[in-house]
């Protein structure tokens, strides 16, 4: 290791490096970003890659959709199969579908890169929702991130409408009948629906004109609307930095994790490799799509079981689930499909987009946060977020209402009228459900505790901590505005005290206390302010410690005895956390970032 | 890439195809010359066992089972009776199809009739089918003919002969189209089969031979509707059932079929398989606290 | 990854005094301790700036410099050969990948090698940055708890941003009629989008159908009413003359259904609709086959219920009701399209439909002439 020749081997790459950096400087002055670049850090938490795997996905998709793109012809033009293969021979098909026959039988490597191309979207979409859901449930879309949290949910609508307008492309029976689908739904929309189904198809259905505009849109449009938002997205991310769940040594103004350089890069490259793999394994071994079997499209044919790819699932659910109503008078009807096709995803997108608005005013939390909420932390936004991943999922449910009645034996007359009242019933019930197991969670879990103390520690003589003045418990929910918070319930309390600091799983050690540039200052409550102030976590480095004594700078964790703080903000400006000033590299820092 | 899916030459080459190509052939000679006639024209039969027999031994038998198994809902005779429908004219090709699927004897009356193991052997069931193909003539009405046992035209062998308007053969395509149009609306376009209202089960094709289809066609098992000659002529017919047994085994080029389930399954696997995967490799890459 | 247990089980880190690197000091010459050039030029200390101590209790895996394997030559041995393992897969995959596609390419063994070298790749980086490269679990600065500037920086960028603004709305005249030329200019801009498409004019409430027009098959073969058996069912165009475009096609395709013997209710003024008697053998009746719903064709046909179901939403159509909706979500009856027999015995068309086939949409009449296809009645 230290051998001698191994050191002039080291000095001679550390020349070289400079070298390169050196010529690149030269040009762009650009040794203070690369160098805070490199040393970004990222945090680690597994669910935090999962955004990375729908970014990966969307790059394979790039990689093949490029190269369907060199023999997918776009035109609705007429022609007569006469290839490979030969269930179709002689069929008068549109040179769309043709040409995808032709990428599937004819094109070497073309059917595998037609499938894992299909397959990428599939993943993409189910990568990018638990990405969403991840954000939602930890609170990660908080101020200063509203914003990230607004273009993420314009690349998934983006993503939607690029997904819908791939799958319609093959021309075949299956999406010609989505094609019919959103047809009608488009011509659903009051006052102007007739006139834009014209404008998009070229007129009646199905014309000419919307294979080669779907491409347009398919291949160059929406691609470089994601391209840009999701440039935007990590530019923003990369700006303010990833949340982080909090923990031992995290508090709002650190971060703990990988460098970027090489762990991070090294580990996204990684992922980006076997998401790809995994991606040509489904292409190479499993069937996406089959559109041989289904033939070209015929306005007047259609086949049982026809149903959208699975992340329009469900809208195409809510329209099998909206009752047979529409809407009449002075000659003017607002039609079946407005409601369930236009109406019922604009209001659900709609408070989708505004939810950090909501979230804000709902826990009258207008601070800014870097830590991230476990989502027990919040048992209202969770029972929320589950209620309407239970409305979603029983609109997906409904979409494959024919399917699970041929599977179950039940007729789908019932199915739907039994997912009719599901869904009404389902988003309150798990919702619900959800709300009491966050709160027994808050009682039982003998995890760290993230809310506020507004109480008063004290360290009894046996050692255990108890809060003076609080309420406890069923309230964990509005603590926020209550000033009261959760202590790690009473499982955990015994015993630990001496232990502080050096365990891990110890019993709601980690007391946040009030101080730093939090709320107080902006008018919020003052117990908010307690929250949100910047002071982070106690015990930043001396969880680690390993039973070591807890040094100066870090340590200070809390005092044996008792932690007397006062209610809210107002203990903000006494008890100044260990590293929790603002701009100011905590201790425990090695070689903190540097500023871009 | 493969040039033609392997189910196809092994459709060429089953010892049944060759049966039915030979097309008509004995089932001529003895008793009713008329009924022989008129059955051996249409018939899918060997030379070793007709589905259908003029033999009146074998018709006799026949009667005797329907008496036993038959009668109890049919009536004597095939009457009908409130519990089951008229059969003196239903023809050879439903008691056949009924019958050689297993679908009848039912349960109880009422039930849907649905695949299962043939209650009756293979001379059983062509003693009752002789049988209920000579009620008409028992019955003094040979004019009024349920469908009989439908004739399979055989797969065109080159492009040669694959036109359009070649009465001896059909082509896969033909049966594509003719599929798409009039079956996979119920069946599902791989055949997979699907649900109509209040419960009622389309089946899945993937255990019908050749000759159930056909017989299917013409006789249309309810709920399903029939497809007389004028709708669905020979040539349609013959394509469809050649279709239908090529979906048995479609062109596996894409690898697994899922069952040709469409979207909702490819959904499941997705999100299960692919995204479900690569979960667990971030879970193994990443911290868990 | 170094979890804070596996840092704590390792070996009680010695108290370090400020200054040191994170390797253990036995390990270090004391020529690479930091303020040296050494210290300086040996490329495991990027990142480190020079007098930036590092505090005591940081354990060792958070040590910037630390790796898996720093003191264990023969693990790290061990673990670059797993690595290079990894990227062999890699390697030979891609042989038999370029194999694979001279040979004419195989969609599963295309998969299956693009699996292994994908995965061969990855795991061997995730490996390599596991057990080889240093940068794990670090902590350092967020820069505060967020990017905001100084007050200074803000009210100099209010100074820029007024420099500009402020003469601007002194000029208010100028603005509003910026404000109407660009409203003006703007909407003429958007004119040209009206190329996309052409006018609507009431063409959805019109089909291809005329009277007299026979109704023939999908590849045109006139139909006769005793080529549909009692319980039978066959989609039919009308006969133009010429080859129907698939427009055409779309708005047109009717079901003609043969209902047996079933009981029909005749609605008044349709007495003359359907080909043969209600209830004799054989009753023929003819309805669109464009759903009301979302104009998916509705043609699964139950002849035991006499019902039409559509397999896009399940929408279901009694046909004995006129075709009334009795599950699912369609709001409207199918329109049906009066039939006659003409004189060489084929099915043919009395008239168009006399309401708008398939689905609903904003200034949808409903009733239309069936001769002039003009649309009479809204309400």
């Amino acid at each position: 290791m230290s051998s001698t020749r191994e050191r002039a081997a080291a000095q001679r790459r550390s020349s070289l490096v400079k070298d390169g950096l050196d010529y690149i400087d030269d040009r762009f002055g650009s040794s203070p970003f690369l160098r805070s670049a490199m040393d970004k850090i990222f945090p680690d938490h597994w669910s935090f890659m999962v955004g990375e795997i729908a970014m990966y996905c969307f790059v394979v998709l790039i990689v093949t959709g490029i190269y369907l793109a060199l023999f997918y012809v776009p035109s609705s033009a007429a022609v007569v199969y006469h290839g490979s293969y030969k269930p179709l021979d002689g069929q008068t098909m549109s040179a769309a579908y043709a040409s995808v026959l032709n990428i599937s039988f004819h094109v070497r490597a073309g059917l595998v890169m037609r499938q894992v191309h299909h397959w990428a979207a599939v993943v993409f979409v189910a990568a990018l929702c638990f990405h969403m859901c991840r954000v939602f449930f930890t609170g990660a879309f908080r101020k200063p991130r509203e914003v990230n949290w607004t273009i993420g949910l314009t690349l998934l609508v983006s993503v939607l409408l690029e997904g819908f307008s791939g799958y319609s492309l093959p021309d075949d029976l299956l999406s010609g009948t989505g094609l019919r689908v959103v047809y009608s739904i488009i011509e659903s929309i009051p006052l102007i629906g007739t006139k834009l189904v014209f404008l998009l198809w070229g007129g009646p259905f199905p014309g000419t004109s919307l294979i080669p505009r779907l491409f347009l849109l398919h291949e160059f449009l929406f691609p470089a609307l994601l391209v840009g938002l999701l440039s935007a997205h990590l530019a923003i991310l990369w700006r303010q930095k990833h949340t982080d769940f909090p923990g031992p040594g995290k508090t709002e103004t650190n971060i703990r994790g990988s460098r970027f350089f090489p762990q991070y890069m090294l580990k996204g490259g990684a992922l980006m490799f076997l998401t790809t793999a995994v991606l040509c394994a489904l292409g190479g071994f499993v069937q996406i799509n089959p559109i041989w079997l289904y033939g070209p499209y015929q306005p007047y044919a259609v086949s049982a079981g026809s149903q959208p790819d699975w992340y329009v699932g469900w809208l195409d659910g809510s329209l099998r689930l909206w009752p047979h109503w529409e809407f009449r008078s002075f000659g003017y009807e607002i039609a079946n499909p407005f409601f369930p096709g236009i109406l019922f995803p604009g209001i659900l997108f709609g408070v989708m987009y505004s939810w950090p608005l909501i979230d804000a005013w709902i826990y009258k939390d207008h601070a800014a946060h870097n830590l991230l909420d476990r989502p027990r932390d919040k048992p209202f936004r969770t029972a929320v977020g589950v209620a309407a991943l239970a409305f979603f999922s029983v609109c997906t449910i409904a979409s494959a209402s024919d399917l699970l009645a041929n599977d179950w034996h039940i007729s789908y007359e019932r199915i739907i009228e039994i997912l009719q009242i599901g869904v009404f019933v389902a988003p309150i019930g798990f919702g619900l459900i959800a709300y009491r197991v966050c709160i027994q969670l808050q009682r039982t879990g003998n995890m760290i505790i993230k809310k506020p103390i507004g109480g008063i520690i004290v360290r009894g003589g046996d050692g255990a901590y108890h809060t003076l003045g609080d309420h406890h418990g069923d309230h964990g929910d509005h603590g926020d505005h209550g000033g009261q918070g959760d202590h790690g319930g009473p499982g955990g309390h015994g015993g630990h005290g001496d232990r502080l600091g050096g365990d891990l799983t110890g019993t709601g050690h980690l007391v946040r206390t009030g101080g730093g540039n939090g709320g107080a200052g902006e008018g919020a409550p003052a117990a908010a302010g307690g929250e949100h102030a910047a002071g982070g976590e106690h015990a930043a480095g001396a969880e680690h410690a390993a039973g070591a004594e807890h040094a100066a700078g870090a340590g200070a964790a809390i005092p044996e005895g008792a932690v007397r703080r006062g209610t809210g903000g107002a203990a903000g400006d006494e008890v100044q956390s260990p590293g929790g000033a603002p701009k100011e590299a905590p201790p425990g820092v090695a070689g903190g970032e540097t500023e871009a | 890439m493969r040039r033609l899916p392997p189910a196809l030459g092994r459709l060429r080459r089953s010892r049944l195809l060759r049966h039915l190509a030979a097309g008509p052939t004995a089932a001529l000679g003895v008793g009713l010359v008329a009924f022989g006639l008129f059955f051996g024209l249409g018939s899918a039969s060997s030379a070793s066992t007709p589905v259908v027999s003029s033999n009146p031994a074998v018709i006799a038998n026949g009667q005797s089972l329907f008496d036993v198994h038959c009668s109890s809902c049919h009536g004597i005779g095939g009457v009908g009776t409130v519990h089951a429908p008229r059969l003196i004219h239903v023809g050879a090709a439903a008691a056949d199809f009924y019958l050689i699927t297993g679908r009848m004897p039912l349960n109880a009356p009422g039930d849907q009739a649905m695949r299962n193991s043939p209650f009756f052997g293979k001379g059983q069931v062509q003693a009752l089918v002789s049988y209920i193909a000579a009620l008409p003539f028992i019955d003094h009405q040979p004019t009024v003919q349920g469908p009989g046992i439908p004739n399979i035209l055989p797969l065109c062998k080159d492009t040669a002969s694959a036109t359009a308007t070649n009465p001896n053969c059909v082509t896969l395509s033909l049966g594509q189209q003719t599929f798409a149009l009039n079956c996979s609306q119920c069946h599902q376009i791989a055949g997979a089969g699907g649900m109509l209202a209040k419960g009622m089960v389309v089946p899945s094709l993937k255990n019908a031979t050749m000759l159930e289809v056909a017989e299917a066609i013409r006789v249309g098992p309810r709920p399903m509707p029939g497809f007389g000659p004028g709708e669905l002529d020979a040539r349609q017919l013959s394509a469809v059932v050649h279709y239908v047994a090529y979906l048995h085994h479609p062109s596996s080029n894409g690898g697994l079929g899922i069952s040709n389930f469409g979207p909702v399954a490819e959904g499941f696997v997705g999100i299960l398989f692919g995204l479900g995967v690569l979960l667990f490799a971030a879970r193994m890459m990443g911290t868990r606290a | 990854m170094t979890s804070i247990d596996e840092s704590s089980s390792r070996p009680e880190p010695d108290p370090r005094p400020a200054g040191r690197t994170g390797a253990d000091q036995a390990d270090v010459p004391e020529s690479l301790l930091p303020g040296t050039e050494e210290y300086l030029e040996d490329p495991r200390h990027y990142g480190i700036e020079e007098g930036v101590p590092w505090p005591d209790d940081v354990p060792r895996g958070q040590d910037d410099t630390h790796w898996r394997y720093e003191d264990d030559p023969h693990g790290a041995r061990v673990a670059e050969l797993r690595i290079a393992f990894c990227w062999l897969i890699t390697l030979l995959s891609g042989i038999g990948l370029a194999a694979v596609y001279v040979a004419g390419g195989e969609a599963q063994v295309e998969g299956a090698f693009l699996f292994a070298g994908f995965a061969g790749l990855g795991v061997g980086f995730v490996l390599w940055a596991r057990d080889l490269l240093p940068g794990h679990d670090v902590i350092g600065s967020r820069g505060g708890l967020t990017h905001i500037s100084d007050e200074a920086d803000r009210r100099l960028a209010v100074q820029s941003l007024g420099r500009g603004v402020e003469p601007m709305a002194r000029r208010p005249f100028l603005g509003k009629v910026l404000g109407g030329v660009l409203t003006v200019f703007g909407v003429s801009l958007v004119f040209p989008i009206a190329s996309l498409g052409p006018a609507v004019e009431g063409q959805f409430a019109r089909t291809p159908w005329r009277k007299g027009m026979r109704a023939v098959s999908e590849v045109g073969t006139p139909v006769k009413p005793s080529d549909i058996l009692p319980n039978g069912v066959l989609t039919v165009f009308p006969d133009t003359g010429e080859p129907l475009d698939s427009q055409a096609m779309a708005q047109s395709a009717v079901l003609l259904i043969n209902i047996g013997s079933a009981p029909f209710k005749v609605l008044p003024g349709r007495e003359t609709w359907h080909i043969g008697s209600v209830g004799s053998v054989n009753c023929l009746v003819a309805f669109s086959k464009i759903c009301t719903h979302a104009g998916c064709p509705v043609s699964q046909y139950d002849w035991w219920t006499h019902e039409l179901v559509c397999p896009c939403h399940q929408s279901t159509f009694q046909v004995l009701l006129d075709c009334k909706p009795i599950f699912g979500p369609a709001p409207r009856n199918l329109p049906q399209l009066p039939l006659a027999v003409d004189d060489e015995g084929y099915v043919v068309s009395q008239s168009g439909f006399t309401e708008p086939v398939g689905p609903g949409y904003w200034n949808r009449p409903i009733e239309i002439n069936p001769f002039t296809h003009k649309a009479v009645k809204y309400s």
